[in-house]
């Protein structure tokens, strides 16, 4: 049985390694890697939202400041091309400088206010991203380099951008794990369960959430340069609040807090959205075509995106808040009027 | 001088929008100071108050009727049953989304409200469309001249609205039994409760008359615009609640105050900088005020400390 | 401990993405990619919901009609040609990322040897990248940007083979339109004062440019140039500021889902509802009409191409449309009809070359550049070295007692 168990994660491991020789569709790797985009973002909030517990919504603003970091120093718009490789770093490093800037005022705002904040630095920096002439404007910035390693150049090619996502991804969950266990990772999640608690018991408070902010932010900004990488180019469009929304979508319905929750939900709502709905929709065109119904040859699933979106965060809310695969300490947080003995080995 | 003048055909626009805002701000107001929720989709109920305004009137003959009198009819029949209808969505959504998570940490009903408000939009966006959509202005509407500033009865008819909306609401929060059971629920839920108070009733009528409310400047807005669209409610509902902010959250004579001065806020951004930065501009007064003043000007304290 | 959490992690993600997978590898054999079976396919990348659609769905149905023209005629013989429509806007708003992923899907395709499309300019940056770096062809009914094809913009766009081209237009640009619509207002209409508008996107921003320097070099005078936020309902302050200056003219540079017919029903409310209103191809449609309402009666709009009633070659696709779409013709129906005939033909001839063998997209691309003359509804035109149409024809409508009505056309090509 423990055999079994250690076999399973390696088969799965080497299983996504060859998921590109599995299914040849360049389109479909491209949506996986999409994919994988998403997963970093909703990690990133998760340390915020799910970690600290402080509700950010305007989250796809850190993933703008990544991307057009990136295109900024590595396009031809200022002339700078700056290697894609410490450009991962600078990116993470300047959004995580936003995440301290916005963090630092909202410090002692109570969860709805703080929500609203960044709800409203959401909305400002993509505007703010269109109307300067300097960041491109609404045209965004083109031709954006594109990575090299060594003498391999990734192109237009997903292939190369989905095992790098599977790295980086992997490299963030052993950093995200070492980071829930650490002295920072239990401060955070004993300012999410009870503030005021938490700084009586000699926590920086203060601290803690910077870093949450700062942390976040880094990976969205990781995220960002990926993103405009693969596309080779960004607008401002793509980073409103509907971004915002799937990223917290993907986190309510995996489970807040909880790495394997994360990572389900994100996976689920990205294979949802950059997968399944398009193709969805190709079927039913199809068969539409086949029985002759006009209503269902021009039916359009993506128009429900939202209407799904919204009504996941409403059912997992009201039913199941502490998502897909949560973790006993959560689900005893969130169902606390039914008082459930916590078992030791939580996580 | 053609300067004054200037400023103050821009107040008279910046008052019109305003005052949509202001019907707006006192539904996000009077929910919030009694169960401290920012009712995200509130904004949307707005929305579904022109959508249901414009299904009421599809059913009017309209052409047949010219005299203004019969107009006026029309316009306050339609008016008090979209609001009844959309009073009726506001009391639905509070009992299915958002009861259940009464006690729950603050995250999760703002989360549902979140979903609700993609739901209504979706909804919206399959009903009719996601281009403009028309909306007949069969009321009488001229154009007088005060001192070289020109407006449209339809402007006056906006703030006329909004002031009757608050001083009824003003009314109903001090003077009636239900007010008083209100206030009490925001001030203290459970010491209501055991004076007796129906906490599940109150909160229910507070979301019905806040949603009837939306109802009401939905149809004003459809009136003013001549056009309607499936995604105003998002936009209006975030500088509403801006307002809201501003004037002091829970304090309805605060939100009708704020939102007459983000409209003008918006006006003379316009004016004297550039329209494309009005969002900005109002939204950084939103992260300001909630900063360094969440109390508002007019609101009392707010504690820190969830 | 933690080697459990990655453990469970990878499982979990390796599992949903096994059933994703083996469900993508199931649709993967449905409709698309179908290798050398008797389909060619023509795919069509336009803005088919949301406010753009009532300029890309009209289009889409002129695609849809050369396909079926083609089979009728059987221009590609032994070959069913099939059109692959699908959509780029998300949420009711054409969106890049959304074009550049359709791209990606149809090279992947393999019956696919062509692409119609964008309709937008700043999804056509996200999508020309791609095409040259895939080797695909596009072929744009709508894109009047001139940076998508000259310049060093232009190049800089063609990242893989900057010397390459593999994006075609066949309306004219927009540094053609602007300065086309000034002229026409200056000369014909007589307006001497502007205030210019534009939704701050690449398109509107682009055309509003064009066009007001034109006006000032006319001899017109320029008095503000103001661009709107998105998402915008209330013009009245902005409108307010233009209306003080005194203009005869309002020019929104635009779509009308961005607010082009809104601004119009709004300027009567800052006084100046009797002044003209200019604009360009993307508030010549029926929805500026019904966002205008009683409005729209003074305005005027440029398009980018020739008027198809015009020619009498272009009748019998006039009279087709109505009877097979049940509704008016769009400004672009032709030009999407065009394009993909453009395509066609070139499969065509790629595949004679070929000696009756399925063409590679390279074949057709080197047909699409060959430079020869196209015998098309919008009369007789050729693709120069950058892509562009050397048919100029810029034709100008107003809005006379509620609908749009031919006004003049002239063509620019020096």
């Amino acid at each position: 049985m423990s055999m079994m168990k250690r076999l399973l994660p390696i088969a799965c491991g080497v299983f996504l390694l060859l998921v590109p020789l599995i299914d040849k569709n360049s389109s479909h790797i491209s949506a996986y890697a999409d994919t994988g985009g998403l997963v970093l973002l909703a990690f990133g909030l998760n340390i915020i939202v799910g970690y600290t517990g402080l509700l950010a919504l305007g989250f796809a603003a850190f993933f703008a400041i990544g991307a057009y970091t990136y295109g900024f120093l590595a396009s031809p718009l200022l002339g700078i091309h700056i290697n894609f490789w410490p450009m991962l770093l600078v990116s993470a490093a300047v959004a995580a400088v936003f995440g301290l800037v916005l963090g630092a005022p909202t410090l002692r705002l109570r969860g709805d206010y703080l929500a609203i904040v960044t709800l409203g630095f959401g909305e400002i920096v993509p505007q703010v991203l269109q109307n300067l002439k300097w960041t491109g404007g609404p045209d965004g910035i083109a031709a954006i380099d594109q990575p090299r390693l060594f003498s391999y150049a990734f192109g237009f090619n997903p292939v190369p951008y989905y095992y790098l996502y599977l790295a980086i991804i992997a490299i963030a969950l052993l950093l995200l794990n070492n980071l829930r266990y650490s002295r920072i990772g239990r401060s955070w999640m004993a300012i999410r369960e009870d503030e005021l608690a938490a700084s009586h018991m000699g926590i920086n408070t203060t601290g803690a959430k910077l870093a949450a902010f700062s942390m976040g932010a880094a990976l969205a900004g990781v995220a960002g340069v990926l993103f405009a990488a693969k596309l080779s180019t960004v607008s401002p469009s793509g980073f409103d609040f509907n971004m915002s929304v799937m990223i917290l979508a993907a986190l309510v319905l995996g489970g807040m807090g909880n790495l394997t929750g994360v990572l389900t939900g994100a996976v689920i709502i990205g294979l949802l959205n950059f997968l399944i709905l398009p193709q969805a929709t190709n079927w039913m065109q199809a068969f539409g075509q086949l029985v002759h119904s006009n209503a269902l040859a021009n039916v359009d699933l993506n128009q429900y995106r939202f209407l799904l979106y919204g009504m996941i965060l409403v059912l997992v809310m009201l039913f199941r808040p502490e998502g897909l695969i949560p973790s006993a300490v959560r689900r005893a947080e969130l169902h606390a009027e039914q008082d459930i003995a916590i078992p030791e080995a939580a996580h | 001088m053609p300067d004054l003048h200037q400023f103050a055909q821009q107040l008279i626009n910046g008052i019109a929008l305003g005052g949509v805002y202001a019907l707006i701000a006192l539904g996000y107001t009077m929910v919030y100071g009694i169960i401290e929720l920012i009712n995200f989709a509130h904004g949307d109920v707005y929305t579904l108050g022109s959508y249901f305004s414009l299904s009421i009137l599809a059913l009017i003959p309209l052409s047949k009727y010219t005299q203004g009198w019969e107009l006026w009819v029309i316009a306050i029949a339609v008016i008090l049953l979209a609001a009844l209808l959309c009073g009726i969505v506001g009391v639905l959504i509070e009992r299915l989304a958002y009861r259940r998570l009464r006690n729950a940490p603050r995250l999760a009903p703002l989360i549902t409200a979140i979903g609700v408000s993609l739901i209504l939009e979706n909804i919206m966006q399959i009903w009719k469309g996601t281009s403009e959509v028309s909306f007949p202005q069969f009321l009488p509407d001229h154009v007088h001249v005060l001192g070289g500033v020109g407006f449209h009865d339809r402007a006056v008819l906006v703030v006329a609205v909004s002031l009757i909306a608050m001083t009824a609401l003003n009314m109903l929060v001090f003077r009636t039994k239900l007010g008083t059971a209100m206030r009490a629920t925001a001030q203290d839920r459970d010491a209501a409760q055991l004076m007796g108070i129906n906490i599940n009733a109150t909160i229910a009528w507070t979301f019905f008359i806040g949603a009837a409310l939306a109802g009401v400047a939905g149809f004003i807005s459809g009136i003013y615009y001549g056009t309607t669209f499936f995604l105003n409610g998002y936009q209006a509902g975030l500088k509403a609640f801006t307002a809201a902010v501003l004037g002091g959250i829970g304090n309805i004579t605060g939100a009708m105050l704020g939102g007459f001065l983000i409209g003008i806020v918006e006006a003379m951004t316009s004016q004297y900088i550039s329209d494309q930065w009005t969002s900005v501009v109002v939204f950084s007064i939103l992260i300001l005020i909630l900063v360094f003043r969440p109390s508002g000007l007019l609101g009392e304290q707010v504690p820190e400390k969830a | 401990m933690r080697c459990y959490i990655i453990a469970r992690c990878v499982s979990v993600l390796a599992v949903i993405t096994l059933t994703e997978v083996s469900l993508a590898g199931c649709s993967g054999n449905a409709p698309s990619s179908t290798t050398g079976g008797s389909v060619v396919k023509i795919g069509s990348d336009l803005p088919v919901s949301g406010g753009d659609a009532s300029d890309g769905v009209p289009t889409a149905n002129g695609v849809k009609l050369a396909v079926i023209d083609a089979n009728k005629r059987k221009l590609i013989p032994g070959y069913t040609v099939v059109a692959s429509v699908v959509d780029d806007a998300v949420n009711g708003v054409h969106n890049p990322s959304q074009g550049a992923k359709n791209i990606q899907a149809f090279a992947s395709d393999s019956a696919v040897l062509g692409v119609i499309g964008p309709f937008n300019s700043n999804v056509a940056k996200a999508e020309i990248p791609l095409s040259n770096s895939l080797g695909i062809a596009l072929v744009s009914p709508a894109n009047t940007n001139p940076d998508l094809t000259k310049g060093s913009l232009a190049q800089q766009l063609r990242t893989t083979n900057p010397n390459e081209i593999t994006y075609f237009r066949v309306c004219t640009t927009d540094d053609i339109q602007g300065p086309a619509g000034a002229d026409y207002a200056v000369q014909v209409v007589k307006l001497k004062r502007a205030y210019v508008l534009d939704d701050n996107e690449t398109y509107g921003k682009g055309v509003a440019d064009q066009w007001a320097a034109q006006f000032q070099k006319d001899g017109g005078t320029v008095l503000g140039h103001d661009h709107i936020t998105k998402g915008q309902q209330d013009f009245h302050a902005l409108l307010t500021r233009a209306a003080s200056l005194s203009p005869d003219v309002v020019f929104y540079g635009g779509t009308t889902s961005t607010g082009g017919g809104l601004v119009r029903k709004q300027m009567a409310d800052a006084g100046i509802g009797n002044i003209a209103y200019f604009g360009a191809d993307g508030v010549r449609n029926e929805q500026f009409l019904t966002d205008a309402g009683n409005a729209a009666n003074g305005s005027y709009a440029t398009v980018a191409t020739v008027n198809a009633a015009k020619i009498p070659a272009a009748q019998a696709f006039l009279k087709e449309y109505q009877a097979q779409f049940n509704q008016p013709v769009g400004s672009y129906s032709a030009n999407g009809y065009v394009a993909a005939m453009t395509i066609i033909e070139a499969v065509a001839s790629a595949m004679k070359d070929a000696g009756g063998t399925f063409p590679t997209r390279a074949q057709v691309l080197d047909q699409l550049r060959s430079g020869k003359v196209h015998h098309s509804i919008i009369g007789n035109f050729s693709f120069d070295k950058n892509g562009d149409t050397t048919n100029k024809i810029i034709s100008i409508y107003g809005v006379r007692s509620g609908g749009w009505v031919f006004l003049s056309q002239k063509n620019y090509a020096r």
